[in-house]
């Protein structure tokens, strides 16, 4: 078993959850989180912004307020088989990159056991 | 890979978050917890607080950075000798981070 967290963008909420209840993953948690990433703000966007130009692009706005300031972004947490990971990655990857920086981040951990309260049910039957 | 989670005190997150973007790790999610410790909560008169208000930091790093970042956390997060309630921080392993924007496998 693998615990898959990402953070994605607030936005892409739901098309993840439609796109991952297709493939057959529908039993997700998922938290509203705060953060901040690695890169720098880009002065000359800003300096656009305060000459007044308008930014075509949405998520370029998001990108300038990475660094100091935390913004608002979703952490949905996934426990799956070892053979399904990779699918859910794919998926994940596939619905959630615009190819701008805060696309997010996706860690894969261990899990050394699952239980499902219901039943009392442990390890691989119980996901 | 490590995922480091400290839950730390409110009021001592943006001093930690400082120093962390000062030492070179500027990726940090932080989200606001609730919850008690071993001391049961704290006990006002005749009233018992348990779901005491804590800020959990979650961040990942390289297997050799782990030491720093736990020490640099846990010297911001102390407000005294022997005083509970500081928080714990919690390390656990990673064993993949993928970049979403470009799709590459690394941190």
């Amino acid at each position: 078993m693998k615990e898959i967290m990402a953070v994605i963008r607030m936005n892409k909420m739901n098309e993840t959850k439609n796109a991952l209840s297709e493939a057959g993953y529908p039993s997700m948690l998922c938290k509203k989180v705060t953060g901040r990433g690695k890169k720098m703000i880009n002065m000359d966007i800003l300096e656009d912004l305060i000459e007044g130009k308008e930014i075509d692009n949405p998520h370029l706005i998001e990108t300038i307020t990475e660094n100091n300031r935390f913004i608002a972004k979703r952490l949905i947490y996934l426990v799956v088989h070892d053979e399904d990971v990779k699918s859910v990655i794919d998926i994940l990857i596939d619905v959630n990159q615009t190819g701008n920086m805060g696309d997010g981040k996706i860690f894969v951990c261990p899990v050394d056991d699952a239980i499902r309260v219901r039943t009392d049910e442990y390890g691989d039957l119980a996901i | 890979m490590k995922m480091i989670r400290a839950i730390v005190r409110p009021e001592r997150a943006s001093v930690i978050l400082e120093e962390l973007l000062d030492a070179g790790y500027p990726a940090v999610t932080k989200t606001d917890v609730v919850g008690r410790g071993k001391q049961r909560g704290i006990k006002v008169g005749n009233v018992r607080y348990d779901e005491l208000q804590k800020e959990m930091l979650l961040l990942v790093v390289e297997d050799e950075e782990k030491d720093e970042v736990v020490k640099l956390i846990s010297k911001n997060a102390k407000t005294g000798e022997g005083v509970y309630g500081d928080g714990k921080i919690f390390v656990t392993p990673v064993e993949d981070v993928y970049t979403i924007s470009s799709g590459v496998q690394e941190l």
